[in-house]
C-alpha cells in the first residue's frame, strides 16, 4: 500500500517535470500552472506514502540512504509550494520538479534494503537529526534554485534581451525574496540539525566531535551560509551577488557529499 | 443573411471627416431612429468612436437599404459623393460578419490589441438592445462577436505585450521589483515622455514622485500635478539613495547621473535594486553606470527596440486571431443557414401532429372501450411513429442548408407536403 503511494508519488513528479520543461520550450505560463497542480499532486501522494509508511511501521523512519533522499524530494517540494503561495514565482518550479523527481529516483533504487544506520545509532534523537538537518539542505537547496533562476533573469536584463524567456521567469525580487526566506529559515534548521546530531554522537560514540570528513565538509559548508546570512543582514548583499553565492554554497555541499563517498571512509558512512 | 455594414476607419478617412461625421449624427437624431426609418429595415447597430463610424443592418432588400445608408453617411458627413466613395467601405453577409468580428477583437484597430474597443462595441450594442432595434440575427452575430474577442484575448498573444516606450518601462521595472507598491520614481527633467511614464508607472502602482529640473518652478509646478515632491538638480545624488526608479530626459549636454554617483548611491542603499531610464538625447545617464552589479540601465534605443519586438510579436498572434475569426465566420454561417430550413422543419412538424390529432378524434369512438391506459399508449405509439418517419428527412434538410443548397429540397418538401407557402 504505502509503496503504491511511492510510485504514484513517483510518476507526478514526472510529470510534472516535463509538464514545467515543456512551458520553458513553448514559454507559455499556463503549462507552468497546471504543472504546479501536478507537482501538488505528486506532494499530496509522497505525503500519504510516508503517513502509510508511519501507521504500518508505527512511527517516521529515516534511517538510510534512500528514505533520506525521498525525505529531501518531499521537503524541497513543500517548502517551495508554500513558498510559491507568497511570491510570484511559478516558474521555478521547472528548477525544482527535476531536482525532486532525480532524488525520487535515488530514493526508489532500493526501497527495500539498503546500507542502514548501525543498530546502535538507532534511537530518538537520530530522526530529529536527520529532519532537521535535511530540511535546512532543502532550504538551500531552494535558494540555490532560485539563484540560478536569479543569474539567468538578471542576465537576460541586464543584456537588453527582454523577449518571451525573460517575461516567463518570475522578476528579480521575487526570486531574491526566496533566497531571504530560505537563508533566514535554513541556516538555523541546520544549526540545530547540526547540534542534535552531536548530542547524540556524544551519547553513542562517546565524544562531540570526531575529526570525520563528513563532519568537517558540513561544517564549513555550515560557516559558508552563516557567513552569507551574516552579509545579507548586517551587511546588505542583495541581488547577484547574494544569488551566484548560493549557487556556489550549494555546489560545493554536493561536491562533499560524493566526494566523501568516493574517496573518504568516514564513520558517518551511511549518508 | 441580408446584412450590411457600412462604415469609415482611421485607415481609410481622415480625422477631419471622422469628427464630422460623428458629431453630426450624434447632434443631428437618434442615429438608430433615423436609420430605422430606412423602409424594410429589421434591425441595427450603430458604433461610433474616436477612429470610426460603423453601421451595421439587417434588412429585407440589401440594395436599397445600402442605398439609404450612404445617403445618411453623406448628409451626416457633409462629404461630395466622390470623398464619400474613397472613405466608405460595405460589406455583405460574410465579410460584414468577419468584419465586425475583427474589430471587436481590436484587429482592426490603430494599435492593434488595445481593450478599449470592445467595450465600446459592447456600449453600442446595449444602445441598440435599449431603443429594440436589435432582431434574432443581429443578437446572434453581436454574441459571436463578443465571444470571439474573448477567445482572441485567451488564445493569442495579442494583448499581452507592451507596445509603447512608456508601458515598456512599466514592464520592466515590474520584471525588477514584482510590483511598482511602494516604490519610488525620480524624474529628472521635465518633458512629455518623462511624465507620460511617470504617470503609468504611478496608475501601477508607485509611491512617492520626486521631480529635479533645471528650473526648480517647473519642478514644483509638476510635483504639485503628481503629488509629489520636488527638488534641486543638486540633491540628485542625495535622492538615488531612496528611490528605486530614476527616469532622465534632461537636455544636458554631459552625464547628469554618473558612474560613480551610482556606484556610491548603490552602497548607501544596502545595494537594493535600482532602475535607470534615460530617454535623453543626447544621454543623461553614464552607459558604465549599467555595469554595476543590481543596477539596470536602458536607454531610449533599448525600450524602442522592445517595442519594436512587441510590436512584431503582435503582427504574428494577428494570423492566429485571424484564424479563430474564419472558424466563427464559417460557425455563424452554419447557424444562420439552417435558419433558412426552420420554418419548413417546423410546418412540416405542425403538419404531421395535427395529422396524429386529426386520427386519434375519428377513432376516439371505438376507443372508448379500451383502458385509459391503452388509450395512452396508442397516443404515445402514433407519436414515435411520426416522429421516425419525419427524422430522417429533417437532418439530411438541415446537412442540406449548410451547403447553399437547401432550396430546391424546401421547395419539393413544401410542394411534396402541400405545406402552406
Amino acid at each position: 500500500m504505502d509503496l503504491l503511494f511511492f510510485k504514484w508519488a513517483l510518476a507526478a513528479y514526472l510529470i510534472s517535470t516535463l509538464g514545467y520543461t515543456a512551458s520553458l520550450l513553448v514559454r507559455r505560463v499556463l503549462i507552468a500552472k497546471a504543472s504546479t497542480w501536478v507537482l501538488f499532486t505528486a506532494f499530496s501522494l509522497h505525503t500519504a506514502f510516508f503517513l502509510a509508511q508511519m501507521i504500518v511501521s508505527g512511527g517516521l523512519s529515516i534511517n538510510n540512504v534512500h528514505e533520506t533522499l525521498s525525505f529531501f524530494a518531499w521537503s524541497l517540494c513543500g517548502i517551495y509550494l508554500i513558498l510559491q503561495l507568497k511570491t510570484k514565482t511559478r516558474v521555478l518550479g521547472a528548477f525544482i520538479s527535476p531536482v525532486a523527481f532525480l532524488l525520487m529516483i535515488g530514493a526508489s533504487t532500493g526501497m527495500e534494503g539498503s546500507v542502514s544506520v548501525p543498530e546502535v545509532l538507532k534511537g530518538g534523537l537520530v530522526t530529529l537529526h536527520v529532519t532537521l538537518s535535511v530540511a535546512g539542505e532543502a532550504l538551500f537547496a531552494l535558494a540555490s534554485c532560485a539563484g540560478a533562476m536569479y543569474l539567468i533573469q538578471n542576465r537576460l536584463i541586464k543584456h537588453k534581451s527582454i523577449g518571451s524567456f525573460s517575461r516567463l521567469l518570475p522578476s528579480l525580487k521575487d526570486l531574491d525574496n526566496i533566497n531571504h526566506i530560505c537563508l533566514l529559515w535554513g541556516v538555523p534548521l541546520l544549526t540545530l540539525g547540526v547540534l542534535v546530531g552531536s548530542i547524540w554522537a556524544r551519547t553513542v560514540w562517546g565524544s562531540h566531535w570526531q575529526w570525520d570528513p563528513k563532519q568537517i565538509w558540513t561544517l564549513a559548508a555550515w560557516l559558508l551560509y552563516a557567513l552569507l546570512l551574516h552579509q545579507r543582514l548586517a551587511i546588505g548583499w542583495k541581488g547577484h551577488r547574494v544569488a551566484l553565492f548560493s549557487l556556489l554554497a550549494f555546489l560545493i555541499l554536493l561536491a562533499g557529499f560524493f566526494l566523501e563517498k568516493a574517496f573518504f571512509t568516514t564513520v558517518h558512512n551511511f549518508l | 443573411m441580408n446584412i450590411i455594414l457600412i462604415g469609415v476607419n482611421h485607415k481609410t478617412a481622415p480625422l477631419d471627416l471622422r469628427e464630422r461625421l460623428s458629431i453630426s449624427c450624434e447632434e443631428a437624431a437618434h442615429p438608430l431612429r433615423e436609420i430605422m426609418k430606412i423602409p424594410k429595415m429589421n434591425g441595427v447597430i450603430y458604433l461610433s468612436t474616436c477612429n470610426r463610424v460603423e453601421v451595421i443592418a439587417q434588412t429585407t432588400d440589401v440594395p436599397e437599404t445600402a442605398e439609404r445608408l450612404q445617403d445618411f453617411i453623406l448628409q451626416h458627413g457633409n462629404l461630395s459623393r466622390e470623398e464619400m466613395l474613397r472613405c466608405l467601405y460595405i460589406y455583405g453577409d460574410q465579410e460584414a460578419v468577419r468584419h465586425l468580428f475583427r474589430v471587436t477583437s481590436s484587429l482592426d484597430s490603430l494599435v492593434m490589441g488595445e481593450p478599449q474597443i470592445l467595450g465600446q462595441v459592447k456600449d453600442a450594442y446595449r444602445q441598440a438592445v435599449e431603443n429594440g432595434t436589435t432582431g434574432i440575427i443581429l443578437n446572434k452575430i453581436m454574441h459571436y462577436a463578443f465571444r470571439v474577442a474573448k477567445r482572441v484575448r485567451t488564445e493569442t498573444e495579442i494583448a499581452v505585450n507592451a507596445v509603447s516606450v512608456s508601458y515598456a518601462a512599466v514592464e520592466l521595472a515590474k520584471k525588477i521589483f514584482g510590483g511598482l507598491q511602494g516604490k519610488n520614481v525620480l524624474l529628472i527633467g521635465a518633458g512629455e515622455m518623462s511624465e507620460l511614464a511617470a504617470r503609468h508607472l504611478i496608475n501601477h502602482g508607485a509611491d512617492q514622485i520626486l521631480i529635479a529640473n533645471r528650473t526648480y518652478g517647473r519642478a514644483q509646478q509638476m510635483a504639485e500635478e503628481f503629488h509629489g515632491r520636488a527638488v534641486t538638480l543638486d540633491r540628485i545624488e542625495d535622492s538615488l539613495r531612496d528611490v528605486d526608479i530614476v527616469i532622465s530626459s534632461t537636455g544636458a549636454p554631459g552625464y547628469v547621473i554618473t558612474a560613480g554617483m551610482v556606484a556610491a548611491a548603490l552602497r548607501r542603499r544596502k545595494n537594493r535594486l535600482l532602475f535607470l531610464i534615460d530617454i535623453a538625447v543626447p544621454r543623461d545617464i553614464d552607459p558604465a553606470a549599467g555595469e554595476i552589479d543590481n543596477v539596470f540601465l536602458y536607454n531610449i534605443d533599448h525600450l524602442q527596440d522592445i517595442v519594436d519586438g512587441n510590436v512584431r510579436g503582435r503582427m504574428q498572434e494577428a494570423q492566429k486571431a485571424e484564424m479563430i475569426i474564419n472558424e466563427e465566420v464559417a460557425k455563424f454561417t452554419q447557424w444562420h443557414n439552417t435558419l433558412a430550413v426552420v420554418p419548413t422543419i417546423v410546418s412540416l412538424k405542425e403538419k404531421a401532429e395535427e395529422i396524429v390529432r386529426g386520427e386519434l378524434d375519428k377513432s376516439s369512438a371505438w376507443m372508448q372501450n379500451l383502458t385509459a391506459e391503452d388509450r395512452n399508449n396508442i397516443e404515445i405509439l402514433a407519436g414515435s411513429i411520426i416522429n421516425k418517419i419525419l427524422h430522417d428527412p429533417i437532418i439530411s434538410l438541415k446537412e442540406e442548408s449548410q451547403d447553399y443548397a437547401a432550396i430546391p429540397y424546401v421547395a419539393a418538401l413544401r410542394r411534396l407536403f402541400r405545406l402552406e407557402p
